[in-house]
């Protein structure tokens, strides 16, 4: 499927459920794990106004999910969370669709992909998305991480004198050693 | 360098009195037009998301918070919501309504801050003194009600920690009316004001389209026309009883330009949003608990065994805040946190508002987004041809921003 180039967000939402099945649909076996979440919140039980999907994908099917994702609205990107997770690197990209769409009909994507440490590269989403920028720089010098096709790709918020091989959110050996840390306490 | 002009490189940072924390622009200007503008953060980058690695989801709370000094209470309720959705921890009603109530208390202050220091910026001191003056009435009321005026630590996993005491309510009352007679004079000076229009109007503009492709946030995507607001649609807390509508200069004035005098409209039509909202909050706060578990001991023991990951977002007055958290169970200590703080997202549009501005302009653009990152002081200016180099302190870049508004006055 073609990918739209948005010009303004969307004024039309879809309900959870529809989004979840067309993606499920659309890219099978690429999606490994899928929970939609409403947010119950106290007094909203029955009919909560926040929800949520949280889904898994494959490495692989990760840039087709995306752009699954623009077909339904320009997928706002709020953040990208990482953890060093031992044989490999979690990424939780934080999406927004629908913001535009009315009261209550926001909808969150959390896409989770891991990335084994024997090939730590990524597709960058900047062409995309240029608002990834800041997050993936900050990935690549906090975890080391490769991101193909990001333009800037200098450090962000390490000083220039740090040492590059010490990536300072990772827990293996590339981490920063115990005379990198000062305890304050 | 463009088509054979020079360009020189002016780098402002990384500490500025115009802004609140350090970062550095490096400016590209061909005479006073900037051409190119890089942004460099992290001087003030402290590595809390790893000291979080040590340390429970009550400790963490108070890690949240300093993450801002005034927008502290939206990250602790962020943080708190994210981890009350990993954990599954319902909030009673009382508690959602005091939270609600809090954040706009905060968006009134944090705006009327602004609003001050940006007209501080361009050089007009006597609404600068009468911004700072009527943010000391939101301050007093806020430590009435949490014992400090920045930093309140009254959130906490499952509610708060402090009540609205009838003292209390009759303080935010006689602040309400203080502020309806008083916020109409402050932003009139400004909005009637030729010069402060000619100061504001078309300067760092950034289309809807940009605004939305780069990833921008609040006030900031709202001033260029994006109709975006979490408490509209995706109503936390108290939210979803209280009917919001993102302010948008299109509804008020005819058309978006997304210049910093838009920006200016949304903050300043905000504050009277939010004392609307403080009104709604205190005549429907339900009663009822203020919290889930009272007992720390227990809560802990609770989230000790709580597994998954949780999200929570915010609107702040920045922008939407972004917490994500993961609990492992067994795991007394967070396993991974993340922080999207709103300026964070904001930042990265700056190079586009830099675009063809003049150097007087800088401190004012950087000043629009509202950031929380940022502080500029000294400015290095380069001359290449003449092979010299010239410091410029704080006081004379705002002095070249001011003597714009001079030369504005005079014609």
């Amino acid at each position: 499927m073609t990918r739209k180039p948005w010009t303004s967000h969307t004024e039309e939402s879809r309900s959870p459920e529809e989004v979840l099945a067309i993606l499920k649909e659309n890219l099978q076996s690429g999606l490994e794990a899928f929970e939609l979440r409403p947010k119950k919140e106290t007094g909203r039980e029955e009919q909560p106004l926040i929800h949520d999907i949280w889904l898994t994908v494959r490495k692989d099917a990760f840039l087709s999910l995306v752009d699954e994702l623009f077909l339904f609205d320009f997928p706002h990107f709020h953040v990208l969370s990482t953890d060093d997770s031992g044989d490999h690197i979690l990424f939780v990209y934080h999406f927004s669709l629908f913001r535009c769409a009315g009261r209550g009909e926001h909808l969150g994507v959390n896409v989770r992909v891991r990335i084994p440490k024997e090939d730590l590269i990524m597709p960058s989403l900047w062409e995309r998305i240029p608002g990834v920028e800041y997050s993936e720089r900050e990935a690549k010098e906090a975890l080391g991480v490769a991101f193909q096709g990001l333009p800037n790709q200098s450090l962000l918020l390490l000083p220039e004198n740090w040492d590059t091989s010490i990536k300072p959110m990772r827990r293996d050996e590339t981490g920063p050693r115990e005379e990198h840390i000062r305890h304050l306490s | 360098m463009a088509q054979g002009k020079t360009t020189y490189r002016v780098p402002i940072g990384p500490v500025h009195v115009g802004l609140k924390e350090p970062i550095t622009a490096w400016l590209d200007v061909d005479g006073e037009r900037i051409v190119q503008a890089t942004i460099r953060p992290g001087a003030i980058h402290r590595g809390i998301e790893f000291m979080a690695r040590d340390r429970n989801p009550i400790q963490v709370i108070y890690l949240a918070e300093r993450v801002c000094g005034i927008c502290s209470f939206s990250h602790i309720t962020c943080f708190v919501r994210a981890v009350e959705d990993a954990a599954k921890i319902p909030v009673p009603r009382r508690a959602q309504y005091i939270r609600s109530l809090l954040l706009e208390l905060e968006r009134v202050h944090s705006h009327i801050l602004w609003a001050g220091v940006a007209c501080y910026t361009i050089g007009y001191d006597s609404a600068f003194h009468l911004g700072m003056q009527l943010r000391e009435k939101v301050m007093d009321v806020l430590e009435a009600l949490t014992g400090n005026r920045v930093n309140y630590g009254v959130g906490t996993v499952g509610g708060v920690r402090r009540d609205i005491t009838p003292e209390v309510a009759r303080a935010i009352r006689d602040m309400l009316d203080y502020y309806r007679n008083n916020i109409a004079t402050f932003t009139d000076v400004v909005f009637d004001d030729p010069v402060a229009l000619a100061r504001m109007r078309h300067v760092g503009p950034l289309s809807p389209q940009e605004a939305m492709r780069y990833c921008a946030l609040g006030p900031t995507a709202r001033g260029s026309g994006l109709r975006i607001d979490l408490r509209w649609s995706a109503p936390y807390e108290a939210y979803g009883e209280l009917d919001v509508t993102p302010i948008v200069p299109q509804d008020y004035l005819g058309k978006s330009h997304g210049d910093v005098y838009d920006r200016f409209f949304v903050r300043a039509t905000e504050i009277h949003q939010s004392l609307d909202l403080i009104e709604r909050c205190l005549d429907g706060l339900p009663s009822g608990e203020l919290m889930w578990e009272p007992k720390l001991p227990k809560l802990l023991n609770y989230l000790k065994q709580a597994d998954g990951e949780g999200i929570g977002f915010v609107e702040a007055p920045r922008g939407d805040d972004t917490h994500a958290i993961r609990l492992t169970k067994g795991a007394e200590n967070i396993t991974w946190w993340k922080v999207r703080a709103p300026t964070y997202s904001n930042a990265i549009s700056w190079p586009l508002m830099f675009r063809d501005q003049e150097l007087a302009d800088a401190p004012l653009i950087l000043n629009s987004v509202d950031p929380c990152i940022s502080c500029m002081e000294r400015v290095l200016v380069t001359d290449r041809a003449a092979e010299r180099e010239e410091v410029l302190v704080k006081q004379d870049l705002i002095e070249r921003c001011r003597e714009k508004t001079r030369r504005l006055m005079r014609q």
